[in-house]
């Protein structure tokens, strides 16, 4: 009987939980956009054959100019039912036909999935940073603060791009540049949250009872500094993806990389010949990301602050 | 003796001070001295030490100076309090590299923390919000290597049926549980190692009377089973005279006074004890109380000699009256209740530590008759030794200050003031 | 005695996303003119929530669905229980926040001015970037402008002549209240009364201090367009609209009305028995010790002379000898001015000490009301009995625990809600909920056990 009302409880929590998360409209929208964009991504990666996506990594499928010769200087199509989202053009050549609905489930898979990388990677880092420096203090909490003090006076894009340029400019790289910007952030936040939970006396406690340092880090103030990372996390991977497709609009990766960012920088040259479409369409698949992450996230926090539960 | 301290002190650096050795006074010379089985009261206001000091001894907080020698041997103690008062550093460093809790490298410290332990006021802050409740109460087990992790959750059920909560609970987490519940698991924490000694800091606090009572009958039921020690910190003078057998006072990080509880608290002796005892509100008896003026000094720089006498309404000439407060204090009457007499051109000026000028005045015997008078009210008055005439004002010199002791009283206890200053010592 | 407000049957629901919170459940009490009200009772029991909802100040998920307050003749609570009673379950706290607006707006003039409270935390209740003189100030500035306005201008009216008159009736009749304010009026200075009482009570300084700084009281003469402004002011009985919304003009009276609510804030602290006043209303909240910021917290409360002042667990976040300050100062004041107090405190002791009647609240009822003596010599609920044992004494006797848990209000037990918990409880009790019975003068209890057969 006793684990019965155990696991009822627990059940009962899940449910307010998920009560308290549903009561947030908004909310509920971003998270159904949210598992369109990670649903594309998976299906992409798995079987991209079920959504007609040919040649996942390259904006260009194999032969696609030896396959469609009339192709070849083809202006861009605007939407219509055949191709919902138009169609571009790419490269000097101007390879055109290209369907830009293709172009942009191609996309998000890999903005997804490096945002994902990104910030999970960036998140690691700078949770375990944080929390070290903060509980133990002193000089070594000192360092950190400082290096992530230099890291924030630069503006983030900048020194991205740098990175970028010492160590090449390709897709892994964009990841490596963004990860360096990125986890002074975390690093901080885990700071700060260690920092209020090392008060409570629950620490105290621990350390009367003999737990040592690593113990009280791993047992104590991780699981309670989690929570709220996780929530960042989630509203950061929106972040990510519009910094990623800024940083491939101006020129950071190679123009064959299907990223949202990059078919913009396409649908730059085009746009001003009254062919709009190619560039708003990647825009609004971006911003309709970042929205949607940031609209689950706030209804996260609402999950995860006792305040707002009752 | 379960636990005795000598001059244990805690000062803590100001962050950000604008030199290094400003200092927060929080505990000073404290001399604790905590028996086997016995129920110890340490009582005084937020911020008077209480909870540093009793911090201190589980080495939470490390000390700044002094010793805390744990489960030593009476003879030992004896022997080292010789080795002390006769200044032979050589055998008392000897001692108390056995005893003290100082000396332990951090491993046998985290083995000795079986035999110690604490339960803190917050019930809500002081379980992790994300341990089941055996967790909880297995982690000081295992920690301190008690028993094995099965052992411990073994024992972690029995142990909440000990402080009175049903098995069932084992599975459940702190915030599905009132304050009181969670007090008793706080308490099945802390003595689930079985401790010798436990520190209880304000243990009732955050809870209800009706609670209250549970909990300080499950602590009581408690040390008469398993003979713990305990020192109970708070600032509820019921509840130590509910529980404790001897208490110690604690006023602005030092001890004013130590007793039994029946002298303490009925026949307190000195004037801080006396004024708390007359504030605390009792059920069905309204009386006179002693009001203290002010607030608690500023423990970065505590006032001179006694911490007490600024607030104390027996203060006398030697209690550690400074040149600057008696000239506030004379400069209020001047210029307030004694303006009639003085008018408007009186001036105090402070020539040095010994010294104060009243300035604007003819003749000493105004200012004579106006010390006369007011003494009984304003204590610091009675800080000035003489009133001299010189040139063209008065000069007052005053008492120099005497740094009190806990004075040993004829029935046992101490008191540290002034007050209670053997004959022998010699009177100024 | 007649009774400055008066609760009838009020019923207080949360709503949660875990359900309803019954906070509170029919209480009936009254307050008379004059006296110190006790409320007692452990946390959840809605000792809080009472005060509250005096004022006005619930949260907007809590609906009353039955119950008055009743102030001066008027139902402080009939926005709420008409809402509530109009929608039933479909209860919105979006919709009840409109409500508790409007509910705000008919308040004006009665809350902070008629009835003040005085929170539990002083550090929070008092804002920690403004001085604190200038929150006493502005609490009067906000409610009785005139009042401030009459000062500055009767100052500056009066003349030595009408000083040395005014000297000369204080020293008759030996400060009597009622005799000033008719000279002051008679005169044409109304308002001087005011500030020269308040120095003649003073008890830190010398008489021949205290003359001289009344004799100092005339103000420098105010510039015709200032005087005009003021003149305005108290013959409105507020600022005129034209005043507070025209952007220079409104500086202009608030400056002046904010420095005289400074004076008339150093008057009141010193009369709260703060020395050097007119130092500490210029200091900020965190300047300031335990006991002298709940000084100012009571003085924001009194600075309108308010005819009910609701303190919730006054002493509480304080030492015992700043309780003691406290307690005192609640003896002192109540002696001085004309007010009713309700002091809710879990610490019975405490109430014991100030108060003229205690009310023992449970599960959002009030159980039993009797005088201060009879409570404690002859406590009549269970409850009551038993949370007078739970307390120590000094006397060491033994001490008992209610045994059981205070009851989840959200689905309190039937009949009477101490009843799981009560070592006399009988058949009746689960059923059916207690009717009030008067066993002696001036007792009210809430118990079976008192009916009589």
């Amino acid at each position: 009987m006793a684990t019965v009302t155990a696991t009822k409880r627990r059940w009962d929590d899940v449910r307010l939980s998920a009560t308290v998360f549903l009561g947030n409209k908004t909310a509920v929208a971003g998270l159904v956009i949210f598992l369109l964009f990670i649903g594309d991504a998976v299906i992409v990666q798995i079987a991209p054959g079920l959504l007609g996506v040919d040649n996942p990594d390259s904006v260009i499928p194999p032969q696609f100019t030896q396959t469609n010769p009339e192709c070849v200087g083809a202006p861009p199509e605007a939407p219509s039912w055949s191709h919902p989202f138009g169609t571009t053009q790419y490269g000097l050549s101007g390879i055109g036909c290209l369907d830009l609905l293709q172009l942009t489930m191609k996309a998000i898979r890999i903005d997804v999935a490096i945002s994902f990388f990104v910030v999970l990677t960036g998140a690691a880092i700078g949770t375990l940073f944080g929390v070290v420096s903060a509980y133990l203090g002193r000089w070594f909490d000192e360092l950190l603060m400082r290096v992530t003090d230099v890291f924030f006076s630069i503006p983030f894009l900048i020194l991205a791009l740098a990175v970028g340029y010492v160590v090449g400019r390709t897709l892994f790289n964009m990841a490596l540049a963004l990860i360096i910007v990125w986890w002074p952030l975390y690093a901080r936040y885990a700071r700060s949250l260690t920092l209020s939970t090392k008060e409570s006396t629950f620490i105290e406690a621990a350390r009367a009872a003999g737990s040592g340092r690593i113990k009280i880090m791993v047992f104590h103030i991780f699981p309670n500094v989690l929570p709220p990372i996780l929530v960042q996390i989630s509203l950061d991977v929106g972040t990510i993806i519009t910094i990623l497709a800024t940083l491939a609009f101006i020129g950071f990766l190679n123009v064959l990389v299907p990223e949202l960012g990059v078919l913009a920088n396409i649908g730059l040259g085009l746009a001003p010949l009254g062919y709009w479409w190619t560039v708003i369409v990647p825009g609004l698949v971006i911003t309709a990301f970042a929205l949607a992450v940031n609209l689950m996230g706030d209804g996260l926090r609402d999950v995860i602050d006792p305040r707002r539960r009752s | 003796m379960m636990l005795a301290t000598f001059g244990l002190s805690k000062h803590f650096p100001i962050r950000g001070a604008f030199r290094a050795t400003t200092r927060l006074r929080a505990v000073d010379d404290a001399n604790l001295r905590i028996g086997s089985e016995e129920i110890v009261g340490l009582v005084g206001e937020s911020g008077s030490g209480k909870s540093t000091l009793g911090r201190c001894l589980l080495r939470l907080i490390e000390p700044s100076a002094g010793e805390v020698l744990f489960d030593i041997p009476d003879e030992t103690l004896k022997e080292y309090e010789e080795a002390r008062s006769n200044a032979d550093a050589a055998r008392a460093a000897d001692i108390a590299e056995r005893f003290s809790l100082l000396r332990r490298s951090s491993s046998e410290m985290r083995t000795l923390r079986r035999h110690m332990n604490i339960v803190f006021q917050d019930p809500y802050s002081s379980l992790n919000p994300r341990w089941k409740l055996t967790d909880v109460i297995a982690e000081p087990m295992i920690s301190t290597r008690f028993c094995t992790r099965a052992e411990a959750d073994d024992r972690a059920r029995d142990l909440l049926r000990e402080v009175g909560l049903p098995e069932f609970f084992e599975n459940r987490y702190p915030h599905e549980l009132s304050g009181g519940q969670r007090q008793r698991v706080a308490i099945a924490r802390a003595i689930s190692t079985h401790p010798r000694l436990l520190v209880l800091d304000e243990p009732t606090s955050a809870l209800d009377v009706s609670v209250q009572a549970q909990i300080l009958n499950l602590l009581r039921t408690l040390r008469d089973k398993y003979s713990i020690s305990m020192l109970l910190i708070t600032h509820n003078i019921a509840v130590v005279a509910y529980l404790a057998e001897q208490v110690y006072v604690m006023y602005a990080g030092v001890i004013m006074e130590r007793g039994t509880k029946a002298k303490v608290l009925r026949e307190p002796q000195h004037p801080y004890t006396k004024a708390l005892m007359s504030a605390v509100p009792i059920v069905g008896e309204r009386k006179v109380r002693t009001i203290l003026r002010g607030d608690p000094p500023n423990l970065v720089d505590p006032p001179q000699a006694c911490r007490f006498h600024p607030r104390c309404p027996v203060a006398f000439e030697i209690c550690g009256w400074t040149a600057g407060e008696i000239a506030e204090d004379l400069e209020f009457l001047l210029r307030g209740k004694y303006y009639a007499t003085f008018g408007d051109q009186v001036q105090v000026v402070v020539e040095s530590d010994e010294r104060l000028r009243v300035e604007g005045i003819s003749g000493p015997s105004n200012v004579q008759t106006l010390i006369d008078n007011e003494k009984a009210e304003v204590r610091s008055l009675s800080g000035i030794r003489t009133v001299i005439v010189q040139g063209g004002g008065v000069v007052l010199d005053l008492y120099p200050p005497v740094d009190p002791i806990l004075y040993p009283t004829p029935d046992g206890r101490g008191v540290k003031c002034l007050l209670y200053r053997p004959p022998a010592a010699g009177s100024v | 005695m007649a009774d400055v407000l008066s609760v009838r049957d009020l019923h207080v629901h949360f709503h949660t996303r875990r359900g309803v919170y019954r906070a509170l459940n029919g209480v009936h009490l009254a307050l008379r003119r004059g006296e110190v009200l006790g409320i007692a009772g452990e946390s959840g029991c809605g000792k809080t929530t009472l005060g509250l909802t005096t004022m006005a100040l619930l949260a907007r998920n809590a609906a009353i669905p039955e119950g008055q307050v009743i102030f001066d003749n008027k139902d402080l609570v009939n926005l709420q229980r008409e809402y509530a009673q109009r929608v039933g379950d479909r209860f919105r706290p979006k919709e009840n926040e409109r409500i508790l607006r409007r509910l705000g707006k008919a308040m004006t003039g009665i809350r902070g001015k008629r009835i003040s409270m005085v929170f539990q935390e002083p550090m929070t209740s008092l804002n920690p970037v403004l001085q604190v003189g200038f929150q006493i100030a502005e609490a009067i500035y906000l409610q009785d402008p005139a009042r401030l306005a009459r000062r500055v201008l009767a100052r500056s009216k009066a003349t030595p002549e009408a000083i040395q008159e005014l000297l000369g009736v204080l020293q008759k009749t030996d400060g009597d209240e009622a005799a000033v304010h008719d000279f002051a009026a008679s005169r044409g200075l109304r308002g001087l009364e005011e500030e020269a009482l308040s120095i003649w009570r003073r008890r830190d300084i010398h008489a021949s201090r205290k003359e001289k700084a009344i004799r100092g009281l005339p103000g420098p003469d105010l510039r015709g367009a200032e005087r005009r402004l003021l003149e305005t002011i108290v013959a409105a009985g507020s600022i005129p609209p034209r005043y507070s919304k025209v952007p220079v003009l409104s500086r202009i009276v608030r400056r002046l009305l904010i420095r005289e609510g400074y004076r008339a804030a150093r008057d009141l602290l010193t009369s709260l028995g703060i020395p050097h006043s007119e130092r500490v209303v210029r200091m900020y909240a965190h300047e300031l010790s335990g006991g002298m910021r709940q000084r100012v917290v009571v003085a924001i409360a009194l600075a309108n002379n308010p005819e009910i002042i609701i303190m919730d667990e006054p002493t509480s976040a304080v030492d015992v000898t700043v309780q003691a300050q406290i307690l005192e100062l609640v003896k002192q004041i109540r002696t001085s001015v004309n007010a009713s107090f309700i002091i809710i405190s879990h610490d019975l002791a405490v109430l014991a000490d100030v108060c003229d009647r205690i009310a023992i609240m449970y599960a959002g009822r009030v159980v039993e009301v009797s005088p201060t003596e009879e409570i404690l010599r002859n406590p009549l609920h269970p409850y009551t009995r038993l949370l007078i044992s739970a307390i120590p004494t000094l006397e060491e006797r033994p001490v008992e625990g209610i045994p059981g848990e205070v009851p989840d209000m959200r689905s309190p037990p039937g009949g009477c809600a101490f009843h799981p918990r009560c070592p006399f409880a009988f058949e009746k009790c689960p059923t059916l909920v207690p009717a009030s019975f008067h066993p002696a003068k001036d007792q009210v209890v809430e118990c079976w056990l008192f009916e009589e057969t």
